[in-house]
């Protein structure tokens, strides 16, 4: 039996080429995705382990605190025999300004001290030596634009600035606290000066000679009071790695998930190839079954096929996997602080054996089928000549029809409750559900929406003449075969419709909400400190009232009010300068934001507690509690959160706030974009760290971001459609074996090479236009649902544009598709198709 | 060759020819191992007439007809259909001579099995996108006897009723010869003769041109005429055959 499955498979090896390819790409994903993380995770682990491992004993506070290490400890630690040196990193806050003279990010940057020993190395230039050289993290000199060499300036705490010249970049790897914001290395004596901080935060000790690491920790630790820990160096770096490695982690669990949908999507091709190849074998089996073959042995003998062919594909993916792995960690390994993309491959035998098995048991299963139904094959079915029967099923069970229709219901009835209780979390769930319920129902029609399709398309054929004519008789000839090709593009066209549905209504919902809620040109803040707040300065929004360039200023003023000595969870504002419901607006419950006055306040739903218009709220304040009268009620997700009072009420009530949280900024109707910006420039001269934004820049951030997040998901989702043309194509090849006799009787009647070319370019075509079209239904309603569900208020915004660049790309698949078995159907001899040689 | 000689006494032409070929010549296979399908055949086919071509498995017979027809390339030699010498033209060409000048129907696999009998007959016509004279498909219908069957898919007619359907796709288009290979090889002897009937009528009542490869006896007595093919050559030929001198003369070529 092992003999002539072989044989068999020697023969057809045509036939498999594409879904062997279907199966590699799938696997690519897969190990691609696990070879890159795993080839990060050791390049993270590599650079942590690397600087900690210099050291053999290190010093940190205690737990989550963050209380710096006296300094009086260094210099006992200094004056230990175990030591050989040791240095305190000191480790806060520091702002770093730009070029332009302006604060670098929203919040300041840290400045971090090196010295001797260092955990920290130059990756470009030099480590600062003198109080006025400083280095950068690499990233922090990409986005501020200083290079070695620069002068910059930093801020000490007392906000005087320093000039400092870049002598290095430090490569931080994966230190989150850097990531989001930023650093500047200089001497421990220069950033103990600038950020005033007495103590440190890390203590770091190399062992005299003849020291063991675990001698110098013990030495260390007899010193160090409590409150502190003593590890070694490799101790910290395992304890960096791991930190690091979470990161790695949340990336794989992304990425395999794109990769599963591939892996499902081959797992359709697969079994499509299957059964068609069963069904054109059914001769061959039947014969087998004469000879005496049990059907253990059918069953095994495909079985062995599906095993054979799964390996070789999945060897083959295995090593493309490698291959993209290795282009993606040169390309993106720097983005992602994992060094400069010169590490070497990391290729464990995990990742190659989980890859491996995926694609041969994903083929193994998607072949179980098919095969089980190649033992029902009777031996009769040998004596048959099929030649004219085979592959004509147009019936369509009432049993189908009906769980379809049961399917469609239930998904129905779901999507109808998530979007009436929109609930977050919850919703998404239930819709994510109806999904996979409305897939299986679609999976289940498909026989039968191909031939609705083929039925609505087919008047548009025949327009085209004979080829479009006969191209729809084909396509409609074996729709369950047609369906299955179909439905795996399905799969791709829906993820990717959906996710433009929603990616769509997100843009359009933010552009709303910035239009609507923050009609301003520009938005002052203060750069964050310690405890996440900061104030705008009171002479800048004097200095900007007073401004002819500057139409309106609106600033607001806030507090999160104590009761017994814990936060009373809520924020109570005030908004200086505006005209409450006229230029500040928000989404309504109940009320009119213009009745806010004197002793009546707005407030949120989750405040008001059930409360309504007229009722009494009391609210915590620094003198004590206060009675006001609801007089608007707004969602809880309302820019007007919490509680909102009109300034007099705030001043008496919050008398210690005497500085702006957020200045929001209009141009005078007269005045040039230009002048604006000159004078919001000219306001915050002297005051570096108050962060600018205009609200194009905003609207062009929150874009972008929407945008990448875009790219990156369609890439990923490409590759399942990319899987499910190869599907398309690996049937129409088959197709075309099967019906090499018609395309020679075809020609011999006279249909020119070009229109038999064109009729299986039409073929595919409509196979590919009806698995995107049904994908764009289902994706487009599933989007809207789940962005329904998830978001109240999100605006609904039918990306037609993407949509119909989706079907064009489904309509040139489905011609690019027909292009290898279409070439070879015309250049087939009439004569020898017909002898059947 | 004694026999061809006794065979080329003059014959009776009643009409200009409508194919003829001259020196035909068609060799199989590259360097090495070569077959000489057809060896310097020369033979014409008048109109209305019906001819059968017989001789022993793997005389030439099929590749005869193919070459005849435009379905593949001769080595050396000519062939004219009417005043065009198909040898000459291109594929392209050659497929539009097939589909608006000449009419086939082939042994089996004649018929597309998604298409209706209605369909298949009208495809030729479809392909061409030529208007079809409804009288003419009545007629043509009416005479091969579909009439009932006409909107049944292959697979629900018998291997008669299917070659009948190809007749009638075969001389719907007025075409200027007809070539059957074999058509009724893989018939049983009534719905063999209804078809072979068929045609005989079809050259005798519409003129049609009909030439029709055979290695049955009883089906070539149907002919005006039969040409005998051995080892690519033509060695011999029968006017107003009858199964009996058919089969003498085969006997007399195998020995
Ligand atoms: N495509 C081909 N390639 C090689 N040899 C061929 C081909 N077609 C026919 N032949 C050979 O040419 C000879 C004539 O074949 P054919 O015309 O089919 O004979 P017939 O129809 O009389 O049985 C045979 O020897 C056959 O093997
Ligand atoms: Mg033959």
């Amino acid at each position: 039996m092992l003999r002539t499955t072989l044989a068999g498979l020697r023969l057809h090896k045509g036939r498999l080429v594409t879904t062997a390819l279907a199966i590699a790409l799938g696997v690519m994903f897969v190990a691609g995705t696990l070879v890159f993380t795993d080839t990060l995770r050791a390049s993270y682990s590599a650079q942590v382990m690397g600087s900690a491992e210099r050291m053999d004993a290190v010093a940190l506070p205690e737990g989550e605190s963050e209380r710096p290490l006296p300094p009086g400890l260094l210099e006992e630690i200094r004056d230990l025999p175990e030591i050989d040196r040791a240095e305190g990193m000191v480790r806060a806050e520091a702002p770093l300004l730009d070029p332009d003279g302006r604060a670098v990010g929203t919040l300041p940057t840290l400045a971090v001290s090196v010295g001797d020993p260092s955990r920290y190395t130059a990756a470009q230039g030099e480590l600062p030596d003198a109080d006025d050289e400083a280095a950068l993290a690499t990233s922090t000199a990409e986005t501020a634009g200083y290079a070695i060499g620069d002068t910059a300036e930093v801020l000490d705490a007392d906000g005087e600035r320093h000039t400092v010249t870049i002598t290095g970049l430090v490569d931080f790897g994966v230190d989150p606290q850097v990531g989001y914001q930023g650093a500047v290395v200089l001497t421990p004596e220069a950033a103990s000066r600038v950020t005033g901080v007495e103590g440190f935060a890390e203590i770091d000790a190399v062992a005299a000679e003849g020291v063991s690491a675990e001698e110098a920790v013990a030495a260390v630790d007899a010193v160090a009071g409590s409150g502190t820990e003593v590890i070694t160096g490799r101790t910290l770096g395992e304890r960096l790695a791991d930190r690091a490695g979470v990161e790695a982690d949340s990336m794989a669990t992304a990425l395999l998930l794109f990769a599963v949908v591939s892996v499902v999507v081959a797992a359709i091709v697969i079994q499509n190839t299957f059964a068609i190849l069963v069904a054109q074998r059914r001769r061959e089996m039947a014969l087998l079954r004469c000879v005496g073959a049990r059907r253990g042995q059918v069953f095994a003998s495909v079985v062995l096929e599906a095993l054979v062919v799964g390996l070789a594909a999945s060897a083959l993916g295995v090593l493309a996997g490698i291959a993209l792995a290795a282009v993606g960690f040169r390309v993106g390994g720097e983005a992602l602080d994992a060094g400069t993309g010169a590490a070497p491959l990391v290729l464990t035998p995990t990742a190659v054996l989980v890859s491996l098995a995926v694609g041969t048991l994903t083929t193994l299963v998607a072949a179980a089928l098919p095969a089980r139904r190649a033992t029902f094959t009777p031996p009769l079915a040998a004596l048959r000549d099929s030649d004219v029967a085979t592959g004509l099923d147009r019936r369509t069970g009432w049993l189908r029809t009906g769980a379809g229709a049961v399917l469609l219901g239930a998904s129905a009835l779901l999507v109808s409750y998530a979007v009436a209780t929109p609930s977050g979390q919850q919703g998404l769930v239930v819709v994510a559900l109806a999904g996979i319920l409305a897939f299986i129902g679609v999976v289940v029609w498909s026989p039968l929406l191909v031939r609705l399709a083929v039925a609505a398309l087919a008047p548009l054929l025949r327009l085209l003449g004979a080829s479009g004519a006969l191209a729809a008789d084909n396509a409609r000839r074996n729709p369950r075969r047609a369906a299955t090709a179909m439905v795996a593009l399905t799969v791709g066209a829906t993820l990717i419709s959906g996710y433009s549905v929603i990616n769509a209504s997100m843009q359009a919902t933010t552009d709303d909400m910035l239009d609507r809620q923050f009609p301003f040109d520009y938005q002052l803040s203060a750069q964050l400190d310690g405890e996440g707040t900061g104030t705008v300065p009171a002479e800048v929004t004097a200095e900007l009232r007073d401004s002819p360039a500057v139409g309106s200023v609106i600033a607001d003023r806030s507090a999160f009010p104590e009761a017994e000595g814990r936060p009373a969870g809520y924020r109570v504002a005030t908004y200086r300068g505006a005209d409450l419901g006229r230029d500040l607006e928000s989404e309504m419950v109940a009320g009119d934001l213009s009745d806010v006055g004197p002793g009546r306040a707005a407030v949120d739903e989750e405040v008001a507690a059930g409360r309504g218009i007229g009722d009494t709220i009391t609210v915590e304040t620094s003198r004590g509690e206060r009675d006001f009268e609801i007089a608007a009620i707004v969602p809880t997700s309302s820019q007007l959160w919490g509680v909102t009072l009109v300034p007099r009420d705030f001043a008496a009530a919050f008398p210690e706030i005497t500085e702006d949280s957020t200045v929001l900024v209009t141009g005078a109707e007269d005045a040039e974009p230009r002048e604006v910006r000159a004078a919001v420039d000219a306001a915050l001269a002297d005051h570096p760290t108050v962060q600018v934004v205009s609200m194009s820049d905003m609207r062009a951030q929150f874009d972008g971001v929407l945008a990448a997040a875009f790219l990156a998901i369609m890439a990923m989702l490409g590759l399942a459609v990319v899987i499910a043309v190869f599907g398309i194509a690996n049937t129409l090849a088959l197709s075309v074996l099967e019906r090499t006799r018609e395309s020679a009787l075809l020609r011999a009647l006279g249909l020119r090479r070009g229109q038999l070319r064109v009729m299986l370019a039409l073929e595919a075509v409509v196979l590919c236009l009806t698995g995107a079209l049904v994908g764009v239904a289902l994706g487009v309603f599933f989007g809207w649902a789940a962005g329904v569900a998830v978001l109240r208020g999100l605006i609904f915004q039918l990306p037609t544009g993407q949509i119909a660049a989706f079907l064009a790309i489904a309509v040139a698949a489905g011609l690019l598709a027909s292009v290898l078995p279409a070439r070879r159907a015309a250049r087939a001899s009439i004569t020898a198709a017909m002898a059947g040689r | 060759m004694s026999e061809y000689a006794a065979a080329a006494a003059p014959q009776p032409s009643p009409a200009p020819p409508v194919v003829a070929a001259r020196d035909l010549t068609k060799v199989y296979g590259g360097a090495g191992s070569t077959v000489r399908a057809l060896d310097e055949v020369s033979v014409s086919f008048s109109r209305g007439a019906f001819t059968a071509i017989m001789g022993p498995s793997g005389s030439g017979k099929s590749t005869l007809m193919h070459c005849l027809a435009g379905l593949d390339t001769v080595t050396s030699g000519t062939v004219h259909l009417g005043d065009t010498e198909i040898t000459r033209l291109k594929d392209r060409e050659l497929t539009l001579l097939r589909r608006d000048r000449i009419g086939f129907v082939f042994q089996s696999f004649n018929l597309l099995p998604m298409l209706t009998a209605e369909q298949n007959i009208l495809l030729p016509a479809r392909i061409a996108r030529r208007r079809t004279d409804p009288a003419r498909l009545a007629r043509i219908v009416e005479v091969v006897g579909l009439g009932k069957r006409l909107h049944h898919l292959p697979s629900a007619l018998s291997g008669g009723q299917q070659q009948r359907v190809a007749v009638a796709r075969a001389l719907l288009g007025d075409p200027e010869v007809v070539y059957a290979d074999e058509p009724t090889g893989n018939l049983d002897s009534r719905s063999g003769a209804e078809v072979l009937g068929f045609l005989r009528d079809s050259a005798r009542e519409l003129g049609q041109t009909v030439v029709m490869v055979t290695h049955d006896p009883v089906a070539a007595a149907y002919a005006d005429r039969v040409v005998f093919l051995r080892d690519g050559r033509l060695v011999d030929e029968v006017y107003g055959p009858t199964a009996e001198t058919v089969l003498d003369r085969l006997v007399k070529l195998e020995s």
